[in-house]
């Protein structure tokens, strides 16, 4: 009788969390200030999943999109042309990539600064010399870098594909202010990018057909891998990880019930009379 | 590869296949057109119904969206 009153108060007690759960996530659940925003749903990208990696082949087209496309306006100030390399790029074609641009290094002996080719060690180029260039040459709006953007934003690629893909006509009643466009993914809907993907806006090298979403797929990957480098070594350490335990773990299991065994049949007698 | 064919983005045709599903919001926000026809305010608009609609577009189209991209 007293052990069945112990499992209904348990019981009880259990219950009492969970509805203290539910009460508390009501009260400290988010308001968003600005829930006018449509929300990107989740897309069937490659590298989604614990086995899965980049592919490279769309981080390259994903590259000559940012190149063709976002470079005119869009810094990525963290990334290098070495970081192409092995990546979606061989050393040489990467080279040739950062030749294309114009660097200006220096002094030289004469105390003159001068422009040289890229190499691989430098950065990708800046559209802009500096943050009030970049608001004056785009109506007063900066352009965000695109080195992490994929991290800073809550939905990552989901949202950065919907976003380009998603440039539709405002609703009704709705007024979107002269310089600004409306896309529904953009908190607020009015947003100064102009709608930059357009079918047969790329050439890919490899011929695939750039269809808008082609490109905004590729460019996402592109942008994924731009924040996340790490993505596959450390998706690659943690099954080897994980592979490496689920092997060592009976052993391990086993080696700690050896060990002990003398303490778990130990029996310690004591004498009252010596 | 010779051939030079105008490439066919199939998210919007999609997008178009899945209207017939998303009918309720549709008419939703049909309905919110009609009623904000003559609102003279300025403050009248249809953002909710239009957001609705297309989160259920999204939602019927976002799978297959990637399966005719490389």
């Amino acid at each position: 009788m007293s052990s069945l009153g112990k499992l209904v108060g348990r019981g009880l007690a259990v219950a009492g969390i969970g509805a203290a759960g539910v009460v508390g996530y009501g009260v400290y659940s988010p308001v968003y200030a600005n829930d006018e925003v449509l929300h990107p749903p989740a897309y069937a990208w490659e590298h989604i999943g614990p086995f899965q990696k980049f592919d490279a082949r769309a981080i390259r087209r994903g590259y000559e999109v940012y190149k063709n496309v976002c470079s005119s306006c869009h810094s990525m100030k963290f990334l290098h042309y070495r970081n192409l390399v092995g990546v979606a790029f061989t050393e040489d074609e990467a080279k040739i990539l950062a030749a294309d641009t114009e660097v200006e290094d220096g002094p030289n002996d004469e105390g003159e600064m001068f422009t040289r080719p890229g190499r691989l060690s430098d950065k990708f180029p800046d559209p802009y010399a500096n943050e009030e260039a970049a608001r004056y040459a785009n109506n007063g709006a900066l352009p965000p870098d695109l080195s992490c953007v994929v991290k800073a934003r809550e939905a990552k690629e989901d949202y950065i594909f919907a976003l380009l893909t998603g440039y539709r006509d405002p609703p009704d009643g709705v007024v979107v202010r002269e310089g600004l466009h409306y896309n529904p993914y953009f908190t607020g809907g009015g947003i100064a990018m102009a709608r930059a993907l357009y079918d047969g806006g790329v050439d890919y090298d490899d011929g695939t057909p750039a269809t808008t979403s082609q490109m905004a797929k590729d460019v996402s990957v592109f942008l994924t891998w731009a924040s996340n480098p790490e993505h596959d070594v450390k998706k690659q350490w943690g099954s080897h990880m994980l592979m490496t335990l689920a092997v060592f773990t009976p052993f391990i299991i086993w080696f700690k019930r050896f060990r002990f065994s003398p303490y778990k049949y130990k029996r310690l007698v004591f004498r009252d009379q010596w | 590869m010779a051939e030079e064919e105008e490439p066919v983005d199939m998210k919007e045709v999609y997008e178009e296949g899945c209207k017939p599903k998303c009918g309720k919001e549709l008419r939703a926000y049909e309905a919110c057109q009609k009623r904000i026809e003559d609102d003279t305010t300025g403050e009248a608009h249809c953002t909710g119904q239009y957001l609705d609609f297309w989160k259920c577009i999204d939602k019927c189209a976002a799978p297959k969206i990637f399966a005719n991209t490389r």
